[in-house]
Parts: C-alpha cells; structure tokens; sequence
C-alpha cells in the first residue's frame, strides 16, 4: 500500500507543477477600471478604456486606450494590440454610455458585459449628457483619476438618494421585467468638474428622457423605501406667500402601493408615502417650535411633494416609461391571464390614475427655537 | 460478513446524506425552476422534498423488512448471482460516472472563472484522485470528513442574508407556476437534485439501531430542503423573473454580487468552497459502486477496486468536453438514477415477499 501512497503523492506534484501554465502576473496585467461606449453617425462605435497605472516609472495616472469597431469585444482585441498589458476586466467599476447610443438602445453592450463572468454584475451603468468618451479622456486637475472621480461621485450620491444605485445587476433585472423599466444616472461635464445631471429614463433599453436633479429626491421618495437624504424645497406656491424655503435633512421614507383594478380598465394606483425629517434650514413665516405652525409647514411640504410627483408621473405616463414599477403592482392584483391579455405599457399604464397620499413629519428642528 | 465493530451515527447519516445531495445543481437551481415550473417556481422544491420523503419510506420499509441487512444480500438470497449480474454491472457503471461526471461540471464552470486555459481534465484528475483517497478510507471515515466539511460549508447560508436590501416580494408575482415549459420535465430535473438520498441503502450494514438511518435521511432531506428553499425564494425576490429564465447558473451571479467594505469579487473563493460538497457527493456514488464492485470480487482489496472504477471512469470522461455535453450526460444519468432510486427498494421488496412467500409454502 505505500507504493500506492507514494505513487499518488508523485502524481499530485506533478500536478500541481503543471498548473503554473494559466498564470497572472500583477505587473503585467492592465485593469480597465472604467469603459465608455459612444455611436458615431456612422453606425459604428466609440470606446475608450481608462486603465490605472500601477507601474512607479510611468509618467500618468492612467493610460487611455481609445478604438473604434463594431462590437465591444473587438475593440478589446483591438486595444490590446495598442498596450504592452493584458487588459482585463475584472476590476471594471463603471460603464458609461454616451447620450447618442442610451437614445439607439444599449441592451447589446450590457448583455456582453454580463455574459462575460470575469465582469462583476456590480459595474455601475451610467449615461453621459454628451460624449461619454470626451469625458472619459479629459483630466479634472482638482479632482482623482477620472474613472475614480465617476465612481465615487456616483457612490456618494447614491447614498443621498439623487441618484440611484444602477449596476449591471438593477438594469438587467429591470429590462426584464415586465412590470418596470430602467433607470441609469445622467452625469455632464461642467467644465473643471463632472456633476450629476439627473436619472435617465429607459423604455426597454432606450433612453427616452429624464429627471431633473432637483426633482431627484422626490423620485426617490416614489421609488421605494430609503433611509438618508436631504431636500430643499421652494414652498411658494403652496403657501401662496414670496417666498419660503425648506431644507429637510435626515430623511426617511416609506412607501407602499395600493392597486385598485375599476370594471371599466380604468386602475387607480395609490402611493401611499411617509416621511420623516428634520428641519436644518427654512425662511418662511411659521415659527418651528409652535405646533401648529409645525403642523402646517408638515402639510405644506407634504402637498408639494404629492404634487411635484403628480406631475412627475403624468410626464412618465406621456413618454411611456414605468420607471416606478407600477406594473409589478398592478400585476400582482390581477390575474395571469388578464395580466398577458392586457398591454400594459402602452394601453393600461398611460390611462392609470396614480394618486400620492404623502405624509411628513418634522422630527426636529435644529437647536434653535 | 465481516461483524460491525463501527457504526456510523445520526449526525453522520445526515450530515452525509445532506452532503451527497448537495451537488453542483445547486448552481442552476432557481433558473430550472424558472424555466421549467415558471413564476413561483420555488414551490416545486417543496413538492420533490414530499416526493423524496415518500420513496425515503419506502426504503424504511425495506429496512424494517430485510431486518437491516444489506440489500445486497437479500437480493441475493433470492436470486443467483448470474441472474443479478446485469443489474449489478448497470449500478456499478451509474453510479461511478455519475459521481465523476459532476465532478467534470464542476471543474468547467469553475474553467469559467480561473485556468481557462489549462486542460480541464487535469484539474479533473486532481479532484478524482482526492476523491479516490477519500473512498479508500472507507465509508466511516467519509462520514468524519463530511461533517467536518459540512462546518466548512453550512455557514455560506448565512450570506443569503446579503441579499434581503435588494430583495423584494412584488416580484415574486402572485401566479403559480405560470409561463413554464413543462412540468413534467421540471419535475425530472429537479427531481435529480435531489439525487444522493437513495444511497442510505447501502449504509444499512453500516449502522446500527441507535442510528436510525431512515429518520436521519429524513432529517439530511430536510436540512437541504430548507437551504434550497431559503436559495429559491432568495432568487426569485432578487432577479426578476424572466431574467432568471435566461441565466444559467444564478448562484454564481448571486456570490458574485456580495461585497464586504473591504473585499469584493469573491465569488471564486466561495466557488472553491462548494468543492467539499462536490467531493462528498462524487466520493459517495463512487463508494457505492465500490461496494457493488465488492459482490464480484470479495476477496480483492476495494482499494483497487475503486482504483480501478475510476481509472475507467476517467478515461470515459474525456469524452464529452464541452459544459452542454457534460450537462446532457448529467442529465441521462440523473434520470437513469432516479429510476434506480425508485425501483430499486420495491424489486428488493418485491424479492424478499417473494421469498417469505416461497418459503411458507414449502
């Protein structure tokens, strides 16, 4: 038996020698950390990889592949040939489309991304207002890398809620589903800084419009629950007053949806929205530490956020796109074969009656009365 | 035979036959129930589990019949061995491929991931002589090293727990089992996953009564069908459902989704954990086919038995290379083995009433 032992050991070295073949070296490889996809009127597309340098000798921060071709993989290959490192994609952290392709449709680009296992399906998809590879390439000289200055903006602000968290995973899931449609953070170039220019509204995989930044929070309150965020709002018409100004901070939200199918196809969908607060700025004429004064400012503020989101989703409803997930609701209080008969993007969700029931409550108002 | 100086315990017995279910299935498993059952498609797990607990049964009473001999011996009893021989060469050349065969999936999936280029039948042979080492050891001390793997494993569990921010029950639609393809299908499929409790028959001359074998495969069935459960409800709130329809295996997106603050991507790390399932599960079969093995050559050292079993084996292996082929053969043995799991117990049952009945009316 202890040949058989010794035998067996001999094989397992032999082996495990032989697994050196696959190898990766650190130095040698060159991790794309952000990738951008532009059309050009020709059809064919636009890509630029921003690599970080690690090597002490090199003169950037970062090298910039740029190549045009058909598809992104070749463009891969093509690039590969520019750069003295094995491109991988492993630590690839954002994709970023350029207005031009999120208007022709992007499901091509996410579906390769995706397929590809070495891609991570928490690579952020984001649009440019613009050229996304214009942006890619240019150097914000107060600001990190480029590809790291996107990433963390987009992460920080995704934690404030004015933008919402999209990777590969949230678009893929929402492009499929039947009931909801894509959203993707809009970012712009500003000159010596990048700033974030609203949520892209997807139909399918299409860009179709968007939402404001400062109407972004709102959105975020019709979304889903949250907790963080801050708000400042321009209560004038509602107290039909010159001017009053709130700033809530310290935001939490929840929401729930009531589906209401009527005989005649007509649906109600009720939000029904909580909010809570505290006060860190307002110029108005109520004074905090009053309750009832408390209480009308709550009103105010609630009506303005149930009207700004009335007319935020009636302009959903004219474009089509059911960023909200109303579908998924609506959905579930039906039956399947109703469900299937019926067209709901653009027979049902059009014509729905969505009504805001919202809710505010100030928890605090500073340290002053 | 020889007299049972060692019996395997409770815990073993579940944590053995948990450990051989567990197969590298897992790693599609919501996408089969989607495809195949539709929305909802996690309430079939419920309903094989009920299936399984059934035919566990059934193998009780062979239990209780045959006085906990091995079934091997009451076949025997029964009917020459000439008569067995197809029978036993058909258990043995099942139970061996299958074994390795999922040791070859595994081993291409992970080619996905890492060594792509490498040839896969050398990691293959890593694996298989690892297994080999284990089955040599005997089924005593597979069931020691199984339920240390078992700790190994158990706790990734826990990491489901990751996903709950994102998960959301709306978009577990409120139809059942709606837009599948078929559910006769679905049912063999998942059926398969299940595969690896039949093999509690063979551990009959192996335990004793304080083991209580059938209540412990009973307990192991359960054990998995709470964490197939808990994965299957997971990934249909987490992925909507059409795209769990087109994702081949949602368990590895699931691991490649978590992220800890200070490392992220670590979804080859929990990959390669998922191989000490995949050796109990392939070190199971390839021991029970050893033990068939064993009623042609009683004299010979199983050791190169086994060794023997899976050189051949080995070389049969090569033959399908790419992940569709070694899926499809998967598949066919997997519904052969559901046969087996099935008919089995009864044609044993059916022999030992045929005897007792025989014999009374000399």
């Amino acid at each position: 038996m202890r040949i058989f032992q010794r035998l067996l050991i001999l094989t397992l070295i032999a082996i495990l020698l032989t697994g050196c073949g696959d190898k990766r070296i650190l130095e040698e490889l060159g991790f794309t950390q952000t990738t951008s996809y532009d059309l050009l009127p020709n059809g064919k597309l636009d890509i630029t990889l921003s690599i970080p340098q690690a090597d002490p000798e090199a003169k950037t921060k970062r090298m910039i592949l740029r190549t045009t071709s058909d598809s992104s993989k070749e463009s891969r290959i093509k690039m590969a040939m520019q750069t003295h490192l094995q491109l991988v994609s492993g630590q690839l952290r954002n994709s970023i489309f350029g207005l031009s392709l999120a208007k022709a449709g992007i499901w091509n680009h996410i579906d390769t991304l995706i397929r590809d296992p070495s891609i991570s399906p928490q690579v952020k998809v984001t649009v440019v207002n613009g050229n996304a590879g214009e942006l890619l390439r240019k150097d914000y000289k107060q600001q990190p890398r480029t590809g790291k200055y996107i990433d963390k903006l987009l992460t920080k602000e995704a934690e404030g809620q004015t933008v919402p968290k999209v990777t590969l995973y949230q678009f893929a899931r929402d492009y499929y589903d039947d009931g909801i449609d894509p959203v993707a953070p809009i970012i712009k170039d500003v000159g010596e800084h990048i700033s974030i220019d609203g949520i892209g509204l997807f139909r399918d995989d299409r860009y179709i419009t968007k939402i404001k930044p400062e109407d972004a929070l709102i959105f975020a309150f019709q979304r889903g629950r949250f907790k963080q965020g801050e708000l400042s709002i321009d209560l004038a018409r509602e107290a039909r007053s010159d001017k009053q100004i709130a700033m809530l901070s310290g935001l939490m939200s929840t929401r729930e949806v009531k589906v209401n199918l009527g005989r005649n196809g007509h649906t109600t969908v009720r939000f029904i929205i909580h909010i809570q607060g505290s006060i860190l700025e307002y110029i108005g004429p109520y004074n905090l530490s009053n309750d009832s004064d408390r209480k009308k400012l709550e009103h105010q503020i609630a009506s303005y956020i149930a009207d700004k989101s009335d007319e935020m989703v009636a302009m959903m409803q004219r474009h089509k796109v059911d960023s909200l997930g109303i579908g998924t609701h609506v959905r579930n209080s039906m039956s399947y074969k109703e469900w299937k008969s019926r067209n709901w993007k653009d027979e049902l969700y059009p014509n729905a009656r969505v009504l805001f029931d919202v809710t505010v409550k100030i928890k605090s108002y500073g340290k002053f009365r | 035979m020889s007299t049972i100086k060692e019996a395997l315990s409770f815990a073993h017995v579940v944590i053995l036959m948990y450990m051989t279910q567990t197969g590298v299935i897992v790693f599609s498993l919501p996408q089969i129930e989607a495809q195949y059952f539709g929305t909802n498609g996690w309430i079939s797990v419920i309903i094989c589990s009920a299936i399984v607990t059934m035919n566990l049964f059934v193998i009780g009473l062979l239990y209780r019949v045959g006085k906990g001999k091995s079934i091997f011996e009451s076949m025997e009893q029964a009917l020459p061995k000439w008569a067995l021989t197809p029978l036993y060469g058909g258990l043995i050349c099942v139970w061996s491929m299958l074994g390795l065969m999922v040791v070859k999936e595994y081993v291409l999936i992970f080619q996905m991931m890492a060594f792509p280029t490498t040839h896969p039948m050398l990691l293959t042979l890593i694996v298989d002589l690892l297994i080999l080492y284990l089955v040599t050891k005997g089924i005593y001390n597979i069931g020691k090293a199984a339920s240390a793997f078992y700790w190994l494993i158990i706790w990734m569990l826990l990491l489901l727990l990751f996903f709950i921010g994102d998960f959301e029950w709306s978009r577990l639609t409120t139809f059942v089992f709606q837009d599948g393809e078929s559910l006769k299908q679905g049912f063999i499929a998942m059926m398969t996953a299940f595969l690896g409790y039949e093999l509690c028959m063979l551990l009959f001359p192996y335990t004793n009564r304080q083991t209580k074998v059938i209540r412990a495969a009973v307990t192991g069935n359960g054990l998995l069908t709470f964490s197939y459960l808990s994965l299957s409800i997971i990934a249909f709130g987490f992925f909507s459902f059409p795209q769990l329809k087109v994702m081949l295996f949602p368990l590895l997106d699931l691991m490649a989704y978590i992220v800890f603050p200070f490392v992220e991507r670590l979804e080859n790390f929990f990959y390669g954990i998922f191989l000490f399932s995949i050796i109990v599960t392939a070190a199971m079969y390839l021991w029970a086919a050893t033990e068939t093995g064993k009623r042609y050559f009683p004299r010979m050292d199983s050791k190169f038995l086994s060794f023997g079993l899976v050189s051949l084996q080995f070389a049969v292996s090569f033959i399908p290379d790419t992940l569709n082929e070694v899926k499809s053969w998967l598949d066919i043995l997997g519904k052969i083995e559901l046969g087996i799991a099935f008919r089995l117990p009864l044609f044993v049952l059916t022999l030992i009433f045929l005897r007792k009945a025989t014999r009374r009316g000399e």
